[in-house]
C-alpha cells in the first residue's frame, strides 16, 4: 500500500539521467532489484533497476516499463539494512511518511505541485521557465532567481492550462489508451513515444514546437493546448495505482530486494543522500523567496528586492547596536548602585561604631569582635578606595566654577586623610618625633595611608577610583591642588621634583624640615647610602633619592661615591656626607 | 667622623680633609666642586714643591707606582683619585695659570707652575748672582744639572726657558747659541 501512496509513476523507457530534474544528480544505480510493498513482494516489480539521485529515487521495471516509478526520498524517514542469509537476499527497508512539510504549510506545498511540469514566464526578467526544475526550485525563476509570484501565475496563459488539461487529458487518452493497456504491457512503451513525438504546430508561423510549451518558441503565439507527454503518462498510470492498493493499508514502508548484490554500496550511497536532504534546501530557499514576496506581492521583486534586503539587514543591524548601548547603560547606573551601596555600607560601619562606643567598653570582647569585623569590612573597602560617606561630587551639582574646586578639593582632602581626624591632636608631637615617622598615623585609611608624601599619580588613580563615576580628568585635579592645604589638616603641599616627579606631602617633607632632619641624621648615625635614608624617613628609595638630590644641590650634604666590583659588574655606591668642603680651611704642609 | 692630618714617608704633611672620602669624588654641586677643586690644586702644587716634580699626567691616576701615589690615593679609606676627576683639576688648573699642558695641544700631561715662570726667572737671576756667573755664558745643562745642588736642579728645559725669556725681555739675560747646544748670558739688573 505504501507503494501506490508515496510513489509516483514514470515512463520506463525513458533513461533515466534524462528523467531527472535540473538541478538533480544521478548519485547511484543497481540492477537486478525487487521490490517488497510492506512485508509482501510487489508482484509488478520484482526484476528492475534501482536508480538513487539526490533527490529521488527511481524503480525502472526491466520487464515492464510501464509500471517504473520513482519515490521522493523526502518522504523516507528511516532506513533498515538486512544483510541477507542463504537465500534470502540483502534488504534495505524504506520507512515512509509523508512529509511533514506538505502537512504544515499546505499553501507552498500545493503551489510547487501545480508549479510542476509547467512553463511560466517571469514577470520581472521575463525569462521563460522551463520545467526542468524540481518543484523546489521551479518556484524562483532561474535567471533572476525572483519567486514565482501567485497573481503572476494567475494571470500568464499557461496558467489555466495544467488544470484543465489532465481532465482534458485523462477523459480523451484513457479512452485511446486503455485498450492498449488491456493488450499488453509491452505495447505501452510503443505508445508513449507515440505521444513524445507529437508536436504541436504553431497556428501563426507553423513551427513545431515541443509539447510541453504553452506559446510558440518562435512567435510567442499561444498555441492550442494539446496533451502532454507528461499527461500521459500521469493518466496511463493513474489507473493501474488503484489496483495495486490491495496491499496491506497500514503498511507504511517498503523495501528493496537486491538480487544481485550490490546492496552494501546502494545502502551507503542512500544513507549519504538522505543525510545530504538536498530536497530540503532547495525547497527552503523556495519557500523563503516565497515567504518574502508576500508582504509586497506586486512590488517586491528584482532591485525593490535587494533594496528591501538592505533596508532589513540596515534595521537588524541598528536594532542590535541600540541594544549594546542600552546594556553600557545600564552598567553605569549600576556602577551608580555600586557606590550608593558602599556609601550606605560604610553609614552602617559608622554607626555600629557609634552604637558600640556608646555602649562603652562593658562588652568589649563582644564589642571589639564586631569592632574588628566592622574594620575589616572598611579596610577592604578602602582598598578598593569605596569608604567614601557621600556620592562624589560633580559639575552639575556645583554651578561655580570656584566653588567647584573648593568642593573637589574637600572631597579629595576627606579621601586623602580617612581616618585620621583623630590623630590631629598628635600631629604636632609627631612631627616633633623625628625618628618615628608615620608610627602615629597606623589607623589611617586613606590614600595618604600614615604616609606623608604621595606621587600624584597614586592619588589621581587613588580618588577616580573612589569616585567610580564622573572621573576628575588631570588637568582638573592639577587644579584642585592649589585649594588642598585648606581643607587638609595637617596641610598636604604639593611638590615637584627636578626630575618632574610631583609628591603630596605632610610639612614634615617640606625641604627644609627633610634637609636638617637629613643632616642631624648623618651627624648622628654618620654617613648614610640613599637606602638607608629612605628606610628611617619610611619612603621609597626613589623618592628618598629625589629628596636627598635637592638637599645636594643646596649643597648641605656631600658625596662619597665608590666603584664596587661585584660578580656582576658591580655598581656605584654613594655615602652621603655632611658638607665638609663649606668651610674647611688648609691643614696641610705650609708652603716656606 | 673626625679627620686628622697624616705624613707621609717622604715627610709630607697631608691636610685632614684627604683622609675623607667624599674629597675622592667628583661632586655634582658645582660650589662643592669648586673647593673640591681648589683644595687639590694645592694640594697637588704643594707636593710637587715638596718633591720637586714638574709634570704630573692623568696616567699617574691610573696606575699604582707613580710619584704621585702619595696623595692620589689613600689606603687608609681605600679610596683614591679617578682620572676623570685628575683630567677635570688639572684643566681647572691650567684655567688659573696655575699649570700649563706640555706638550700643548694635548690634555693628558701639565707642566706645573708651583712657581710661576716669572717666579722662577727671579730664583734663576739670584742663583747666578749668588754664584758669581753673571756676564759668563752657562748652557742650560750647567743650570739645570750644576754640579753642586740648586734651586733649579731638574728643572724642565721648557720652563727654563720661559724664565729666561722673562729675563731678556727686562735685559737681564740673553740667549746664545753655543756649540753643544743652547746657552744664555745673564747681567746685573741693569734693565731695572
Amino acid at each position: 500500500m505504501a507503494l501506490a501512496r508515496f510513489t509516483k509513476p514514470v515512463d520506463g523507457t525513458i533513461p533515466v539521467p534524462a528523467l531527472l530534474y535540473d538541478d538533480e544528480d544521478l548519485v547511484t544505480s543497481q540492477d537486478g532489484v525487487g521490490i517488497y510493498d510492506g512485508s509482501a513482494k510487489s508482484p509488478r516489480h520484482q526484476i528492475g533497476i534501482l536508480a538513487l539521485t539526490s533527490l529521488r529515487l527511481f524503480f525502472i521495471s526491466v520487464p515492464a516499463p510501464a509500471d517504473s516509478f520513482y519515490l521522493d526520498l523526502s518522504h523516507v524517514v528511516r532506513t533498515d539494512y538486512y544483510a541477507g542469509l542463504l537465500r534470502s537476499s540483502a534488504k534495505i527497508t524504506l520507512h515512509l511518511e509523508s512529509s511533514s512539510e506538505g502537512g504544515k504549510d499546505t499553501g507552498s506545498g500545493d503551489l510547487i505541485d501545480e508549479l510542476d511540469w509547467s512553463t511560466w514566464e517571469c514577470e520581472v526578467c521575463g525569462n521563460r521557465n522551463g520545467p526542468g526544475w524540481s518543484p523546489a526550485k521551479a518556484a524562483v525563476c532561474s535567471l533572476c532567481g525572483v519567486p514565482r509570484s501567485v497573481s503572476s501565475a494567475a494571470a500568464t496563459p499557461s496558467k489555466p492550462s495544467p488544470r484543465l488539461a489532465p481532465t482534458q487529458g485523462r477523459t480523451t487518452l484513457n479512452s485511446a489508451s486503455l485498450p492498449l493497456l488491456s493488450e499488453g504491457a509491452s505495447q505501452v512503451p510503443v505508445s508513449d513515444p507515440e505521444s513524445v513525438g507529437q508536436v504541436i504546430a504553431c497556428p501563426a508561423c507553423t513551427y513545431h514546437n515541443p509539447p510541453s510549451l504553452r506559446t510558440c518558441e518562435i512567435c510567442g503565439t499561444s498555441l492550442p493546448v494539446a496533451p502532454s507527454l507528461k499527461q500521459v503518462t500521469r493518466s496511463l498510470t493513474a489507473s493501474p495505482a488503484p489496483s495495486s492498493a490491495v496491499g496491506s493499508e497500514g503498511a507504511s514502508f517498503i523495501k528493496l530486494s537486491f538480487r544481485k548484490g550490490g546492496d552494501k554500496p546502494f545502502y551507503t550511497a542512500l544513507k549519504r543522500t538522505l543525510q545530504g536532504k538536498a530536497w530540503q534546501t532547495t525547497r527552503s530557499i523556495a519557500r523563503v523567496a516565497v515567504g518574502t514576496t508576500s508582504p509586497a506581492a506586486t512590488g517586491a521583486s528584482g532591485i525593490n528586492q535587494i533594496l528591501n534586503t538592505f533596508q532589513n539587514n540596515a534595521e537588524q543591524r541598528s536594532t542590535s547596536l541600540s541594544s549594546a548601548l542600552s546594556d553600557l547603560e545600564a552598567l553605569a547606573s549600576q556602577a551608580k548602585q555600586m557606590v550608593t551601596l558602599a556609601s550606605e555600607l560604610t553609614e552602617q560601619i559608622r554607626l555600629a561604631e557609634a552604637r558600640s562606643k556608646a555602649e562603652g567598653r562593658a562588652s568589649l570582647s563582644a564589642g571589639s569582635e564586631e569592632a574588628e569585623a566592622a574594620n575589616f569590612i572598611q579596610t577592604s573597602l578602602a582598598q578598593l578606595g569605596l569608604t567614601m560617606a557621600n556620592a562624589p561630587v560633580t559639575q552639575d551639582m556645583v554651578k561655580d566654577e570656584r566653588k567647584w574646586m573648593e568642593e573637589l578639593a574637600r572631597e579629595l582632602g576627606g579621601l586623602l586623610q580617612q581616618g585620621q581626624e583623630q590623630n590631629t591632636e598628635h600631629w604636632e608631637d609627631a612631627t616633633s618625633m623625628a625618628s618615628s615617622p608615620g608610627k602615629d598615623n597606623t589607623k589611617a585609611t586613606g590614600i595618604m595611608r600614615g604616609r606623608g608624601i604621595v606621587g600624584l599619580d597614586e592619588v589621581w588613580g587613588g580618588w577616580n577610583r573612589a569616585r567610580g563615576v564622573a572621573l576628575i580628568p588631570p588637568s582638573t585635579f592639577l587644579q584642585v591642588l592649589p585649594h588642598l592645604p585648606s581643607y587638609t589638616s595637617p596641610p598636604l603641599l604639593t611638590r615637584t621634583f627636578t626630575s618632574g616627579l610631583s609628591v603630596l606631602h605632610t610639612p614634615r617633607y617640606t625641604h627644609v624640615a627633610f634637609t636638617s632632619r637629613l643632616s642631624s641624621m648623618i651627624t648622628l648615625s654618620g654617613p648614610s647610602t640613599t637606602l638607608e635614608v629612605a628606610r628611617d624617613e619610611n619612603v621609597t628609595v626613589s623618592l628618598a633619592g629625589e629628596m636627598i638630590a635637592e638637599v645636594e644641590k643646596d649643597g648641605e650634604i656631600c658625596r662619597d661615591e665608590v666603584q664596587v666590583d661585584g660578580p656582576f659588574g658591580g655598581g656605584r655606591d654613594i655615602r652621603w656626607w655632611i658638607n665638609i668642603f663649606e668651610d674647611y680651611v688648609w691643614d696641610g704642609q705650609q708652603d716656606t | 667622623m673626625a679627620l686628622s692630618t697624616h705624613t707621609t714617608r717622604s715627610g709630607f704633611l697631608l691636610p685632614s680633609i684627604h683622609s675623607a672620602p667624599p674629597f675622592f669624588t667628583q661632586q655634582p654641586n658645582p660650589n662643592t666642586q669648586k673647593i673640591v677643586t681648589e683644595t687639590w690644586s694645592r694640594l697637588i702644587l704643594s707636593y710637587a714643591r715638596h718633591r720637586n716634580l714638574f709634570f704630573i699626567r692623568v696616567e699617574d691616576a691610573e696606575t699604582q707606582g707613580s710619584e704621585w701615589d702619595e696623595i692620589l690615593r689613600n689606603d687608609r679609606i681605600k679610596r683614591r683619585l679617578l682620572p676623570s676627576h685628575l683630567s677635570y683639576i688639572l684643566s681647572e688648573m691650567v684655567a688659573k695659570n696655575q699649570a700649563v699642558y706640555e706638550p700643548p695641544k694635548q690634555t693628558r700631561s701639565v707642566l706645573l707652575y708651583w712657581r710661576l715662570p716669572e717666579e722662577w726667572a727671579e730664583v734663576l737671576h739670584q742663583w747666578v748672582t749668588s754664584t758669581g756667573q753673571l756676564t759668563t755664558i752657562l748652557t742650560f745643562y750647567e743650570i739645570t744639572d750644576p754640579p753642586v745642588p740648586s734651586p733649579l736642579t731638574g728643572i724642565p728645559v721648557v720652563l727654563l726657558r720661559k724664565a729666561i725669556a722673562v729675563l731678556a725681555k727686562t735685559g737681564r739675560a740673553q740667549i746664545i747659541a753655543v756649540a753643544d747646544g743652547e746657552g744664555a748670558r745673564f747681567f746685573a739688573g741693569t734693565g731695572r
